[in-house]
This record gives structure tokens, sequence and C-alpha cells, in this order.
């Protein structure tokens, strides 16, 4: 899909337009919004103060537990930071009064601009740990010297049939730092061990068969000797899955699929479901025609999260496969949905479809954010999602039942969830089934409301950040054939800018009361993660290249940088050696992101790591240290790509 | 032409597809649809040797070079085979059903711009863009991700589906095979009476 030959500039034209987790090929962005649809005026609100007095229910405070163990306030040892996937940094030398000031301390480049960067960099104690994409490269980066010096790389050389199975470019999503290994995916299907220290690997252990269309582009999540690890495939017919594997050997311990008998789903005595729609035996194989779950899709590419207090482990399934429902009546279970489960045997407690039958490509995989909130008056033990779909979910999180679900963008394929069964009030006229006819302006398309790019949550202000896209969505089912390692999709579609004329924009939204507090508009997309602080700083990227921070009360945009390339991954921030905050993120568009690539002003692909400072802790001459060339990046080897 | 012949087999998903689910999409596997030189008309979907008379020898396809490799010899008499179906309009429409029936479509594209596959519309080509450099990629597959459809489809389809490709502009000539080898040089073609859309064509 890239060229990588030896004049693989001219390769233009041919980038990966895909939807995130969506076959995207065809797809003609078109720039004009379309002033129909239901929920724009909320959208196009101003912003809004923060409420005076938000609840403050306090992540730090739960200490230890839901950081990986070793983890200081400057360290960020897994994508999200924190178990409870907060994405929220105890640091507080930036803040809103003097964010103004921060400086471009370093950079760091990874030399693999051809794919997507959706990784977040971690760092623990003196070193700073990133994952490229394909061919998933390790660095591990000595903060403690000026500049940041490379200490050692990994190679892995995973295969490069890859590249052509992954739906939505060749990305991966990051790694997590556990017992003293950084452990991530290959993009064919293998999770690596590598030991931090040294770069030697430790352990790689076969998941799938990548010419079947497997591939794996996910974070792990890592907490008490188990690696939990799910795939990607969810236009290739495959069926999802998260396996466990011992943190020690890599040895698989077991498997949960989304689909098929209970057995496989690891559904057991303790499964308790909060509504009835969802109980009986073997649903994964009784909502569906006749063995077409084995294609079903539900495949777990987004986030883990994990409670230390009840052991349980949170996560999301994808789109149902085929996109063309109408290959599958049924409601699909349990696909574009969302897991509890024990993290030890795997065994399922509660599970909630959020999309029954899927129509539309709305993944069920994005974060599942694990708070406190007070819900009514009274605190809550929570979980909130912010689906594909468009709407936000608070649920219940050792019930599964739905507290909160309402719209936090545009969308106008449900009226509501209906509060009683959970399940969402289909608009007659955004039906995709039967095939084979346009279905116009469906609100969000297949990308969503918001996709994999995951949300910061303040304990401080008990806000969550989101980033929002505004795009909607022509659709037509088509009929489709399983043909193994090639896509099972079955869809034409075009996207256009949803109502308002921003495609995207960034958001601070209380999901105690399912109400936005305050909004940016931006002129594209926003695809990226976010980060907050206890300084009260909230940090995002857009498509075009702006890295912003914003004061987290108010909205207010307090500093812009515009980078090399898009920024399509999630910031974090640490404390370096020096004793100072550092905020860095990638630039590397690429992903679901490309389809705007016809867009005016979007920029090029990157692959530069950035990291700022306040102004008065970067050194206007770098000290003189070392021999010549101990130090800079690496070197792009040639051969394998 | 007898060292040629072989047992083709229609696999299971190939009788899936006919059968079941795209039945329009891949009528033309069971022989349906109109100007078909190599298949009976309104047959069942049966395992039976594929018909190869008028094709290219295989063994003369073996002999051409997989594209994008630099200095490959003087072995023009292979790589200039033409396409027996080029210009056929049925068997492009064909070709067309195929590409969009076996998948082919969802990833280069209903309008082969490309998508989780390259785009086959801009004279790119990675393995060469003459008609035998297309034939022997979808017959062999490539390394990124590319299946190998030589087991699955028979020879007449492959050419049928190479037809439509070359149909959409993107692909050379047989007898430019020479500069298709070379990969991207080759849309730099700037002899008289070129129709390629390479950036240098006048055309």
């Amino acid at each position: 899909m890239n060229g990588r030959g030896r004049r693989e500039e001219r390769a233009r034209g041919r980038e990966v337009v895909r939807g995130a987790c969506a076959a995207a090929l065809l797809t003609t962005m078109a720039c004009g919004s379309k002033e129909h649809g239901a929920r724009t005026a909320e959208l196009a609100a101003a912003t809004v103060p923060a409420p005076a007095g938000v609840a403050a229910p306090s992540v730090a405070a739960r200490g230890a537990a839901w950081l990986p163990e070793g983890a200081t306030d400057g360290d960020w040892m897994m994508p999200s930071r924190d178990y409870a996937g907060t994405r929220y940094s105890p640091l507080t030398e930036v803040d809103t009064s003097n964010v103004g000031t921060l400086q471009l301390a370093w950079t760091f480049d990874d030399g693999e601009s051809h794919y997507g960067h959706e990784m977040t960099p971690l760092v623990q104690g003196n070193t700073m740990y990133i994952v490229s994409p394909f061919p998933n490269r390790a660095y591990a980066i000595d903060l403690s010297k000026p500049g940041g010096q490379v200490k050692w790389k990994f190679e892995p050389n995973p295969s490069p049939i890859a590249i052509g199975k992954a739906c939505c470019d060749a990305v991966n999503r990051g790694a997590a730092l556990y017992d003293g290994k950084l452990i991530f995916n290959l993009l064919d299907d293998h999770t690596v061990a590598v030991d931090a220290a040294t770069g030697k690997e430790v352990w790689r252990t076969k998941l799938a068969n990548v010419e079947d269309g497997t591939t794996m582009t996910m974070a792990p999540l890592v907490v008490d000797g188990k690696v939990y690890v799910g795939n990607s495939g969810g236009e290739m017919g495959v069926s999802g899955w998260l396996a466990a594997l011992d943190a020690g050997t890599g040895k698989e311990l077991w498997r949960a699929y989304s689909v098929g008998p209970d057995s496989m789903v690891r559904i057991g005595n303790e499964f308790s479901p909060f509504y009835s729609w969802m109980r009986g035996k073997d649903l994964g194989v009784k909502t569906w025609p006749a063995n077409a779950w084995k294609h079903g899709a539900g495949a777990v590419w987004g986030w883990v999260t994990y409670d230390p207090e009840s052991k349980w482990i949170y996560y999301g399934t994808s789109n149902t496969g085929p996109w063309n429902a109408a290959q599958r009546p049924g409601l699909n279970l349990w696909t574009s949905g969302v897991f509890a489960r024990n993290a030890d045997d795997g065994m399922a407690r509660w599970a909630y479809v959020f999309t029954p039958h899927n129509e539309w490509d709305y993944d069920g995989v994005n974060e599942n954010v694990l708070v406190d909130l007070p819900i009514d008056g009274h605190p809550r033990k929570v979980m909130v999602q912010f689906n594909r779909n468009g709407f936000a979910y608070t649920i219940d999180r050792t019930t599964g039942e739905v507290l909160v679900a309402k719209p936090f963008g545009h969308e106008n394929w449900a009226s509501g969830i209906d509060p009683k069964t959970a399940m969402p009030i289909v608009n007659e006229a955004k039906h995709t089934v039967p095939p084979g006819r346009w279905v116009r302006d469906i609100c969000p398309a297949d990308i969503g409301v918001k996709d994999f790019e995951p949300t910061a949550f303040s304990p401080k202000t008990g806000l969550f950040y989101v980033p929002v896209q505004n795009v909607c969505m022509d659709y037509k089912g088509r009929e489709v054939s399983y043909i193994a390692g090639t896509p099972y999709w079955g869809a034409h579609m075009s996207r256009h800018t949803g109502p308002g004329g921003h495609p995207g924009s960034f958001i601070a939204f209380d999901a105690a009361k399912g109400e936005k507090v305050w909004e940016i508009p931006e002129d594209f997309l926003v695809y990226s993660g976010a980060l907050v602080t206890a300084g009260d700083v909230v940090f995002y990227g857009t498509i075009e290249g702006w890295f912003r921070a914003a004061d987290a009360r108010t909205g207010k945009v307090l500093w812009s940088r515009k980078l090399g390339s898009g920024i399509i991954s999630a910031p974090m921030a640490y404390r370096a050696p020096d004793g100072h905050e550092y905020i860095a993120v990638a630039a590397g568009v690429g992903g679901g992101a490309m389809t705007q690539a016809s867009q005016p002003g979007f920029p090029p692909r990157g692959s530069t790591y950035y990291v700022f400072s306040l102004g008065k802790n970067v050194p206007a001459v770098p000290p003189q240290t070392g021999a010549k060339g101990e130090g800079g990046a690496p070197q792009k080897t040639g051969g394998k790509p | 032409m007898s060292d040629s012949r072989r047992a083709w087999t229609v696999p299971a998903a190939l009788l899936i597809a006919a059968a079941v689910g795209c039945r329009q999409d891949t009528q033309d596997v069971r022989g349906g649809a109109v100007g078909d030189r190599t298949l009976p008309q309104s047959q069942p979907a049966v395992l039976r040797a594929a018909d190869t008379t008028g094709l290219p020898a295989e063994g003369a396809l073996a002999r051409v070079a997989i594209g994008d490799i630099a200095g490959v010899g003087n072995n023009t008499l292979a790589t200039q085979m033409k396409n027996p179906y080029s210009g056929d309009m049925a068997a492009i429409t064909q070709g067309q059903e195929l590409f969009v029936g076996m998948n082919c479509a969802a990833c280069h594209g209903y309008d082969l711009k490309g998508g989780m596959g390259p785009d086959l519309t801009d004279t790119y080509w990675r393995y060469g863009g003459s008609p035998a450099a297309i034939y022997k990629t979808i017959f062999e597959g490539r390394p990124q991700g590319m299946p190998a459809w030589g087991r699955t489809i028979p020879p007449a389809l492959i050419w049928k589906v190479a037809a439509y490709i070359e149909s959409k502009g993107g692909a050379f000539p047989a007898r430019l095979a020479d500069r298709g080898r070379q990969g991207d040089l080759a849309d730099e073609d700037t002899t008289a009476g070129s129709t390629l859309k390479g950036r240098n064509n006048v055309y």
C-alpha cells in the first residue's frame, strides 16, 4: 500500500485510505456539510465555563494499586499510565500559568514514516521507550543524556505479509513496562517481551496466522503476572479474542473469544449480564445464522483496563462482520460490546452490547475508563466509554447497568438508548438492511464520533477530555463472500463532514450527567488521544499537526505548536532525571486520519517524537558530552522493510 | 500445450462464493455470462479441469521475471506476452465481476484507486505492469499481503481480471514489458503513440 522501493516517494496517491478499523477503500470525503440532523445545535454551542464544585473523585488517592508496580509519580509505564485508563499525570510543574512558555527540548525520529504513529511513549526512571509502527522496532532512550541518547534498539522483523492484512494502516498502539520487560505486539500476530535494560528478547509468542487476515495492533495490558492481548481484523472475517499470557514466559494461559459457544467465550456460572436479552446459553452462536459467528469479528484491538479492587478486566469488542448486516440477521452477540471478566481465569462477569446487530461499523473497542462518579448524588463505581456510535456510556462497572447514555457529538442513527433495555432506539431511515441501495447521511460515519484515540480523565475536575469527529456517511451494503485472507466487508461508502462546518473538535464532558462542558472546534477530525495533568492543563493534537494545551476547566487554548506531521498518538507527561516535567507526543499521521487525506492542508506523513518542557528548563546551548557519534538518532538499516 | 494443462480445481471457498455468498458477483465462475470463451454456458459449479485453449502456456509465463528488479537479463520474449482478452469487453466485464466477487475490490478499491492494497491505475507497478507481470502477480501473490490466486482461479479468469485492470489505464502494453520490469520508470514512456498516462507523456 505504500511504495517501499527505491523510489518510494513516487508512491503518491497510494496512501492507505481507510477508516479506523474500516476498510475504507473508497472513501471520498466531500467537504461540504449537510445541514440536517438532530443534535447539531448542541455541538455548535460555544465554550462555557466548567460548573463550580464539580465532584472530584480522586484517582490519585486510590494509591499504588492502580499503577504498575514500581511506578513513581513521574513515570508513565503503560499507555494510559494507570490501570483505570485515565491518562492523568499528577505532575504540577507545567500549569495553566506557565504552559504558554513550553519549548521544544528535543526530538527523536524512528524512521518509520510510512505508517501512522498511534502509540504513547513510556518512561520509567531515566529511560524512555517507544515502539514504532511496522516493522515494530523498539527503542530505549537514555533521558539522562542531553537530547536523549539511544540506549538500545530491538528489531523483531515481523512478516511483511501483515502490512497487507491490516485494514487501517500498519500501526501499533504501544507497549507496557512490567517487571523489567518491555512487552508489545507485532503486526504479524506475535507478542514479544524485551529486557528493558538490554533490549534482548526474552520471549515471543505466536497468537494467530497473519495469512488468514488476523493482525495485532493493540497495546497489551500487563498486571499481576499476566499479559492481556487481543486481535485486529474486524474487516477480514476473523473471530475476535482476548488472550492472557504468562508475563514471565509468554505461555498462553487462556483465550476468550467474542463469538461462539459459551465454552469459547468463557461464559460460566459467574456470568450475570444486567439486561435480560443478553441472558441465555450460547448466545454467541444462537444470535447468528448458522456458522456466521465464525467470521463475525468482535476483534479486540482497543484498550484493556483493570480494577485492582475487584480484579476484573474490561475491554470492548469490534464491529460485527461482515459490515453487510443482511448476511447475519440476529443480535450478533458479543460483537460491538464490552466484557467484564475475572483477570485471573478470564471467565466473564457481565457483558453489554452497545450496538446489537451493528449495521454501521460502530466498534465497541474504545477505552473503558474506570472511575468513581456521583450519579444522582450517590457515588458509583462506573466505567465510561465514549463509543464510536456517538453515545457516551456511564455504566455501573460491578453490574453492567447503563446509568447514563447521552450523545457527545453529532449522531442521527439512533434517537436514544432505551432506559429499560439499554438497547439503541434506531432511526428507521438509517437502517442499511436491505443492502444494494444507498442510505444517505448516516451520522456518524464508520469511524465514529470517536475512534480508538483515548480520552483523558482528571480527578481534579471530574471531567473527561474527548477527541470528537463530526463525519457522516452514505452507505450501501452489498453481498460478500468469505475468502480467507481477504476483506470480509461488503459495503460501499463515502464520507462527508457533518453539520456545523467543523469536522472535529475537542471537548470536556461530564460523564455523570452526560453533558458537554466546553468545546474547541477544529478544522480536521481530532484523531489524537488526550492527556490531562494535575496542573489543570489538557493536551491534544490535530490531524493538521497542531499540538495544543488548554485550560482543563475552561477550554481556553493556552499554547499551540505546529509539528511536522498530523498527530494521531496520545501525549504523555513524565519527570526527567533533571527533576523537571516534560510532555512528549508523536507526530505521524496515518490510520483512520487518512480518510481526510484529500482535504486542503493535510500534512505529509511523519515519524517524529517531540518533547517539550518549560522554557527555563531547556538549555540554550547543549553541553558537550561524550565522544562524537555516541548520540543522535539511529541509522535506518536497509534490507528488510 | 500438453505440459501446460493442469488440473485446476475450484476450491471450497470459490464454490461457496458461487453457490451462496454472491451469486451475481461470481456468475462468471460458473460460466453463465455472455462471451465466455473458455467455460461452457449455464453449467453448475463442478470440479473439473479448466480449459486453457488459446491461453499463453504456463511454461512461458514461468519465465517472466518479476518486476522491480534491476538488471533482469534480456528475456523479452515471454515478458512481451499479450493478454488474449485485452480489449474484449465481455471478458473485461467478467473480469470486473470476479474482481469484486473475489474481494479484490475490497483491498484495491471498487474504482481500483487503492485502499489496503495499491492503486492499480497510477502506472506505478512494484512488480511490473505488463499483462504477463500482472497475471503472475495475481497467480503467485506478493509479499505484502497479496494472496496467491493461482490455485483458486482458473487461468482464463485470471487473464480476464488482468484485462479488466488493463482497461483502467494503469497497465503497460505488452510491448513495453521491458520498461514495466523497471517498476516505476515505465510510465515515462515517450515512444510515439504511447497512450500511457505517465507524468512525462504528452498524451
